[in-house]
């Protein structure tokens, strides 16, 4: 053996945790297949979805056994529990029909709510027996849709197709009165988590936390500094509590342990503390006793007092033990765990207040946690059946008081007359969107949103939209700004531009959103993994230097000394399937402390797990999954991979690429483009783009019109914008695949020449070829719903369709021509505007309730519909139904077919937007020695100030696509290298960089400049013909008499407040005059120069005369305000200066 | 514009004349079973019992524009 050979086999040498120098770097093929994977069992909307299944299944069982028993006041005898609860499925509630099931199409076409019963298991009293009934109804709640209660989980695309229901929908909306409703997600600081910060202005330090705990009641507790001393401050106590006092009254009596528990063992806390002792001591304060009275004397009572007043002391000790900080819990009045909690606080001001950097940010993703649907959902059930037991009780009690029955008393009668007050409770909530729970003092507005169809990308981006609870109107920039601590959360790139910047955001694709996880069985097994309960230590073992304070969810349980170890293990039972796969570890070494986390809400997403710089997904593996043997769960099983929440996310090593993984790396990404979300994910080669124009293209790409879903045709929308001929594009990216929007597309490839042409293209403006448009190129229906109800009055009148009336002649008018013997418009016949459609009437005296006579004899007036826009359209469908209510239900949906016109916007998937400038004969555009031309052409100046480099591959990748017949990737982080797309290019006989020689149309000239030249994926987003308004004269408001306002009142262009002050300025007198008066709302009016007061036909009633009147013309607004005024006692005098 | 087609109630020869006695037929949107409609009574198709119906195409010739 040489010399030579021992080097060898040095390096092959397995040296360091079995790696070796010489080991070959392998690559994990395709893991990126874990992806779908991943979409498959949580889809891009499975945050709601878990989260109303969370609340179905689990929240509701616990909120019901929370209040499961109602007594009576008047028969202490009787009682009345809820031993079960469950949701069923939806069905309809019409008592005969035969087939109970019910599909969500079927509610959006008859306006009604897609719910499902609730029912419950009661027992009661009934005389001297105990009764269960199973089974008993209570209310609806509606179904959020692909929930585990919904008909459409699990149903194959044929069976979806059978319901009319699109299998690319992504569900999680709920079809309440037959709109589709949103829970958009709510971003909120988390809960019973201690946050720091800093007033450098004010020079305050605070350390605040929401306490929320599980009945709903939410209290925010604060340790602050004020004037170098520290307090502790809560709203039911008026005064703020000094430090000392309050851990006193918690039952740390010495000062000793006081400062030991706050201070520890470093000598600058402990000099900075040591005022707040002086501070008690002056205040004569130094028993426990003494601490509790002093509180009790400044507590809030809110309750009405019933018998006799308790001691100072004692309200103390109940305010201290259930609302100051009430997710720490007090068992048997036992302080001492809430003592330390305040203690910790404390201590995280001395921190602050010694360096500035210990300070918590509050926009860490980490610190905050997301509300959904679920949430929402509880706390609203919560209300309306507590209100549900709360009105069964007194109707209960109003039967029992009765001294004498003629049959026994039945509980369950009573309840069945209970009303619908639940399920009103929740259709009315989730219709208007107003969370408005007295009980828990919560007040919001604007939860709901009617879900977004202009097109499938615009319902998708809906469902996985954020919004914050932040106001819009602070101008700090802080809550705005891109956290790093969002890197594969949040999509970065999808926001919208202005107000709400950086406050609405999106989640990413591989994204998940926890729900609550059972607390105790982790806190029990942190206990097993060695922690020390935290209420035998003092702040000696507290604070020591190698001690960890273990948190589970914020609240302190005990220390350890090796928290490595304790979170290592801790992470293997999870990865062992011990626990949830959603409970995350961390240790934080700025303030020693391990946390726990299983609370709901934590955002979080999946990773590889690599061990001795090893990924455990291998090779083989993916080829399992390829072939259908493992699932994306089986993988979470294996402990292969594992869902890591932002903070523990913070506490890994992770490598972006398998190259990158070091001994220390203990992550992978499983796949770089996951950052974005499923918008930006439409993007091709976003990594070559300016980070606005991503963020642009965002905004827009989900105004594009192409199809909806695949049940368009059998929608009826308000409004429904389809593309007759959607095109998949050239260039796609992995996410377009995942999503479908290769199967559901908004847009066309159109073959695109970079050049000028005219001078109608500039300023972003198109050319468009008119034989593109002529081969349906743009082309796009509008379909609008018209409805109406035919309905019964309470007084037994009804509306009624008649038939076309004729006129003198006998002859039927023009415009009833298309109106059938049924009172409708023929399917299929074309409206023409101010054609009726509808020919409906209804009774002179449908509100007259006096009204008793034959139905059939009342006069009646006609109420017809008619069309109204400027251009013809079909009648596309005519649907007849009944409403929950049994009132006749007619929806007219109505269509256009139109093509492109000069004005209509344009746009590629790069933020770049233009409108149509001309329209140019074929045999005028340019083309290629092939005979080629475009279909677009578009101006070169939109590139070197935009820097959109994507958009140059994409028509790159795009061409070479075209010629070698295959869709090429435009995947961010990847995609096909412009390398391989001029080497197709080459070999297809074309320029390598894109470029073609072309003939002008108009000379038969060749070109002097060669032509970037082929397709781009274009969207059409707006259409001129909705936009286009203009007017002369028109419909006035009745009130002021000004001109209405808006395109869809015919309303008048306003001349704002700022063009007033610029007439002003420039003193056109006449002019302002003109444009505010005369034009607007002139009115004469006759004042009186006596009184001042404005009198008509020249005479004056305050005055009874007519000598001083005069006319004079005002705004009809000035006249109205006048009268306003005078009928608030408030006199407004009209003082004539040259009558 | 290409057509005026709206023929008047008095065209007879080449128009289609609605027969004034014969009900009005509609579709069910289930089952497809064609229903008559009675004014004020619950919408349901007698084959199948689903409540929505959809009312058929005209008779009348509709002429379109090829643009």
């Amino acid at each position: 053996m040489t010399a030579e050979e021992d080097n060898w086999q040095h390096l092959s040498r397995t040296n360091w945790r079995g790696l070796g120098l010489a080991d070959s770097i392998k690559n994990i093929e395709d893991k990126w297949l874990l992806l779908p994977a991943f979409l498959k069992v949580k889809g891009l909307v499975k945050q709601h979805i878990d989260s109303f299944n969370y609340f179905v299944d689990t929240d509701i069982k616990n909120i019901v056994k929370a209040n499961n028993k109602v007594t009576s006041d008047v028969d202490p005898r009787f009682w009345l529990k809820y031993t079960d609860i469950h949701v069923g499925f939806p069905d309809r509630t019409d008592l005969d029909a035969i087939d109970k099931s019910i599909t969500p199409h079927e509610c959006r076409l008859r306006d009604i709510t897609y719910s499902a019963p609730i029912l419950v298991t009661i027992q009661y009293t009934r005389g001297k027996n105990v009764v269960r009934r199973p089974n008993v109804n209570i209310g609806r709640l509606p179904i959020m849709l692909r929930s585990n209660k919904c008909i459409l989980t699990g149903r194959t695309e044929a069976q979806l197709a059978r319901m009319t229901e699109c299998p690319l929908d992504p569900g999680g909306y709920f079809v309440v009165r037959g709109t589709e409703k949103v829970i958009l997600v709510q971003e909120q600081l988390s809960k019973n988590r201690i946050i720091v910060e800093t007033d450098s202005a004010k020079g305050i330090v605070q350390a605040s936390c929401t306490s929320s705990t599980h009945g709903g009641l939410k209290s925010k507790t604060y340790v602050a500094t004020k004037k170098g001393k520290i307090y502790l401050r809560h709203n039911s106590i008026h005064e703020d509590v000094p430090i000392v006092i309050g851990l006193k009254a918690l039952g740390i009596q010495s000062d000793k342990e006081i400062l030991l528990l706050t201070a520890g063992n470093t000598e600058a806390y402990k000099s900075a503390f040591s005022a707040n002792l002086e501070e008690a001591a002056k205040l004569g304060i130094f028993t426990r006793h003494q601490a509790l009275e002093w509180i009790g004397s400044r507590v809030k009572i809110n309750r009405k007092v019933v018998g006799p007043r308790r001691p100072a002391w004692e309200e103390a000790l109940e305010a201290l033990a259930t609302i100051v900080l009430a997710h720490v819990p007090v068992i048997g009045l036992d302080f001492r765990s809430k003592a330390i909690f305040v203690a910790t606080m404390t201590r995280r001001v001395l921190m602050a207040m010694n360096d500035e950097k210990m300070v918590d940010d509050r926009d860490y993703v980490g610190n905050k946690r997301l509300e959904l649907a679920g949430q929402l959902l509880a706390l609203l059930f919560e209300d309306v059946f507590k209100t549900f037991n709360a009105n069964l009780k007194s109707a209960i009690d109003k039967v029992l008081k009765k001294p004498s029955r003629t049959n026994e008393f039945d509980a369950f009668n009573t309840m069945q007359f209970q009303g619908d007050h639940i399920t009103s409770g929740f259709v009315r909530a989730i219709s208007t969107g107003n969370w408005s729970l007295k009980r828990f003092k919560m007040e919001r507005a604007g939860v709901t949103h009617v879900l977004s169809r202009l097109s499938f990308i615009s319902a998708l981006g809906m469902m996985t939209r954020i919004s914050s609870q932040f106001e819009k109107t602070r101008k700090v920039s802080g809550p705005r700004a891109l956290q790093p601590s969002q890197w594969g959360m949040l999509c970065p790139s999808d926001t919208p531009e202005g107000e709400a910047c950086g406050l609405v955001k999106n989640l990413a694709l591989m994204t998940h959103i926890t729900t609550d996880v059972e607390e105790e069985p982790i806190i029990r097994l942190a206990y097993m993994l060695g922690v020390e309960d935290i209420s035998l230590a003092t702040g000696t073992e507290i604070y020591g230097p190698h001690t960890f304070v273990v948190n589970v969810n914020g609240t302190i349980i005990g220390l350890t000394r090796c928290p490595t170890r304790f979170v290592a293990n801790f992470r293997r039972l999870r990865r062992a399937g011990r626990v949830s796969e959603f409970v995350g570890a961390y240790v934080n070494h700025h303030h020693h402390a391990v946390h726990i986390a299983s609370d709901g809400g934590r955002i979080c997403r999946p990773m590889i797990i690599v061990e001795n710089g090893v990924p455990k997904v291998t090779s083989e593996h993916i080829a399992q999954l390829k072939a259908g043997n493992l699932a994306f769960d089986d993988f979470l099983r294996r402990g292969l991979v594992e869902y890591l929440d932002v903070n523990e996310e913070n506490d890994s090593y992770i490598a972006l690429y398998e190259p990158d993984i070091v001994p220390t790396t203990t992550h992978l990404e499983i796949e770089p483009f996951t950052i974005l979300g499923a918008v930006a994910g439409l993007i091709p080669y976003p990594h070559h783009n300016q980070s606005p124009r991503n963020t642009y293209q965002c905004a827009m790409g989900k105004q594009a019109i192409g199809a909806i879903a695949y049940n368009q045709f059998h929608r009826i929308d308000t409004l429904l914008y389809l593309s007759v001929y959607p095109q998949q594009p050239m260039v796609k990216t992995k996410t377009i695949e995942l999503i479908g929007y290769d199967r559901l597309p908004a847009g066309q490839n159109a073959t695109v020449a970079v050049m000028s042409y005219s001078g109608y293209d500039i300023e972003d403006a198109l050319i468009l070829n008119k034989a593109s448009l002529d081969r349906g190129y743009g082309r796009c229906q509008v379909l609008r719903k018209n409805a109406t109800l035919i309905r019964k009055y309470p007084n037994g009148t009804f509306d009624r369709l008649a038939d076309a009336p004729l006129d003198e002649t006998g002859s039927i008018q023009k415009k009833y021509d298309i109106i059938q013997l049924d009172g409708l418009a023929g399917v299929g016949e074309r409206v023409d505007p101010g054609d009726v459609y509808v020919n409906k009437q209804t009774p002179s005296n449908a509100n007259d309730n006096t009204f008793t006579g034959q139905a059939a004899t009342v006069p009646y007036k006609n109420a017809p519909m008619s069309y109204k826009s400027p251009v013809a359209g079909y009648i596309d469908k005519i649907m007849i139904s009944d409403t929950e209510n049994d009132q006749t239900l007619i929806k007219v949906l109505i269509r256009q077919t139109r093509r492109p016109e000069l004005g209509d916007k344009f746009s590629s998937r790069h933020g770049q937007k233009g409108v149509c400038g001309l329209i140019v004969n074929q045999e005028d555009m340019p083309f290629n020695d092939q005979g080629i031309n475009p279909d677009t052409i578009m101006n070169p100046h939109g590139f070197p100030s935009r820097m959109t480099v994507g958009k140059m591959i994409e028509l790159l990748a795009g061409k070479a696509g075209v010629l070698s017949g295959k869709l090429q990737y435009g995947t961010a982080f990847g995609g096909s290298k412009v390398e391989d797309m001029s080497r197709i290019l080459i070999e297809h006989g074309f320029n390598y960089a894109g470029k073609d020689t072309l003939t002008s149309g108009i000379t038969g000239e060749p070109m002097e400049a060669y032509v970037y030249f082929g397709p781009i994926y274009y969207q059409i987003e707006h259409m001129v013909m909705d936009k286009m308004h203009a007017r002369a004269r028109g419909p006035r408001a009745t009130l002021t008499r000004q001109p209405t306002e808006g395109r869809s009142r015919e309303g008048g262009l306003r001349l704002g407040e700022m063009e007033r002050d610029c007439l002003i300025g420039y003193g056109a007198t006449q002019l302002l005059l003109e444009r505010l008066m005369i034009s607007s709302d002139k009115f004469e009016v006759n004042a009186c120069q006596e009184c001042g007061l404005m009198g008509y036909n020249g005479w004056c009633t305050y005055c009874k005369s007519s000598k001083k009147v005069a006319k004079l013309t005002i705004p009809y607004a000035a006249k109205l305000l006048f009268q306003e005024l005078m009928a608030m006692n408030v006199i407004p005098r009209l003082i004539l200066d040259d009558a | 514009m290409n057509q005026q087609s709206h023929p008047g109630a008095s065209v007879g020869g080449g128009g289609f004349v609605p027969n004034p006695r014969q009900e009005m037929e509609y579709i069910c949107a289930d089952c497809g079973a064609k229903n008559e409609i009675k004014s004020r009574e619950p919408i349901r198709c007698r084959e199948c019992g689903h409540r929505i119906m959809y009312k058929k195409r005209t008779k009348r010739m509709v002429q379109f524009e090829a643009r």
